[in-house]
């Protein structure tokens, strides 16, 4: 569910003229007002929606595809599940937690990059 | 400078001490409490502040903040609902600086009224919102959550220096 709003909202945001506060918030909405409705897991569905749609408000530098954006909602997904317990009833919760999952991806595809980069120019020296 | 930076790790700290330290929360609390004060004062000292920006940002941050807990606390539709209400409201209406501020102060609003039984401590964690947003401009910039993250540093403080927990 949540991939799925990650790649909603990635392209709403490459295909529309909505500003990044009104796509999230359309997501927000949407995810407030159906998935608690819908049983038991729904509550958490809808934060794990809420966060995403928070992923996605990210600039082109930081998640530039939509591959990206699955990973980095997937990612997101998984820290707020095990982070159910921390900050609760702190407002601003649901963001820190896509910040985060944010940055852990930008860190790691750097990393990644740059080793890349490093084996590509040793193997060809 | 770094010091300013340290306002937004204030969440981060809180999560490391909520999963890791949790027997030395008190002395956390201390901890995050001096660097806040700390890094409050360089960041005022070294900013050249444009008061009327800060002072429309902290406004905007707070009149989002006050509507979401409002709508979410009083009409009981709920923290997600009422921030997405007040986002689609404000993109609607706002050019995009304001609509950020306004959206900055709606996640403070999402706030659970347990933590706030006092109305006039979300209404300075609102102001504190805006007032981050305007000294923490180019800190983390284009992160997706970077907005709520500035929002539960403001709580977090606004919790903290009124002698709450978190």
């Amino acid at each position: 569910m949540g991939i799925l709003v990650g790649l909603v909202g990635f392209w709403l945001r490459q295909n529309t003229k909505l500003s990044i506060v009104e796509i999230s918030a359309w997501l927000t909405l949407g995810a407030g007002l159906i998935l608690p409705r819908l049983g038991s897991d729904g509550f958490l569905l809808g934060l794990i929606c809420t966060s995403v749609s928070y992923v996605v408000m990210s600039s082109r530098e930081r998640i530039s595809t939509r591959k990206e954006m699955v990973i980095v909602s997937a990612t997101c997904a998984l820290v707020v599940y095990y982070g159910q317990n921390v900050l609760v009833g702190i407002g601003g919760r649901l963001g820190t937690f896509a910040a985060l999952s944010v940055l852990f991806f930008n860190l790691a595809r750097d990393y990644l990059k740059r080793r890349y980069d490093h084996d590509y120019g040793n193997h060809y020296s | 400078m770094w010091q300013n930076n340290l306002l937004i790790f204030v969440p981060l700290m809180v999560i490391c001490l909520e999963l890791l330290l949790p027997s030395l929360e008190n002395a956390g609390r201390r901890v995050i409490v001096s660097l806040v004060v700390i890094s409050f004062w360089t960041a005022l000292r070294s900013h050249q502040q444009d008061w009327r920006r800060v002072t429309l940002a902290s406004l905007t941050s707070l009149v989002g903040a006050v509507i979401t807990f409002v709508l979410a606390t009083r009409f009981q539709l709920g923290p997600m609902v009422a921030s997405g209400l007040v986002g689609v409201v404000g993109g609607r209406l706002l050019p995009e600086d304001r609509q950020l501020q306004l959206y900055l102060g709606a996640f403070v609003g999402m706030s659970s009224a347990v933590r706030f039984p006092h109305f006039a401590h979300l209404v300075l964690a609102g102001a504190l919102g805006g007032l981050l947003w305007e000294l923490l401009e180019a800190s983390w910039s284009g992160v997706g959550g970077r907005l709520g993250t500035l929002a539960a540093s403001a709580v977090l403080i606004v919790l903290l220096l009124s002698g709450g927990g978190w």
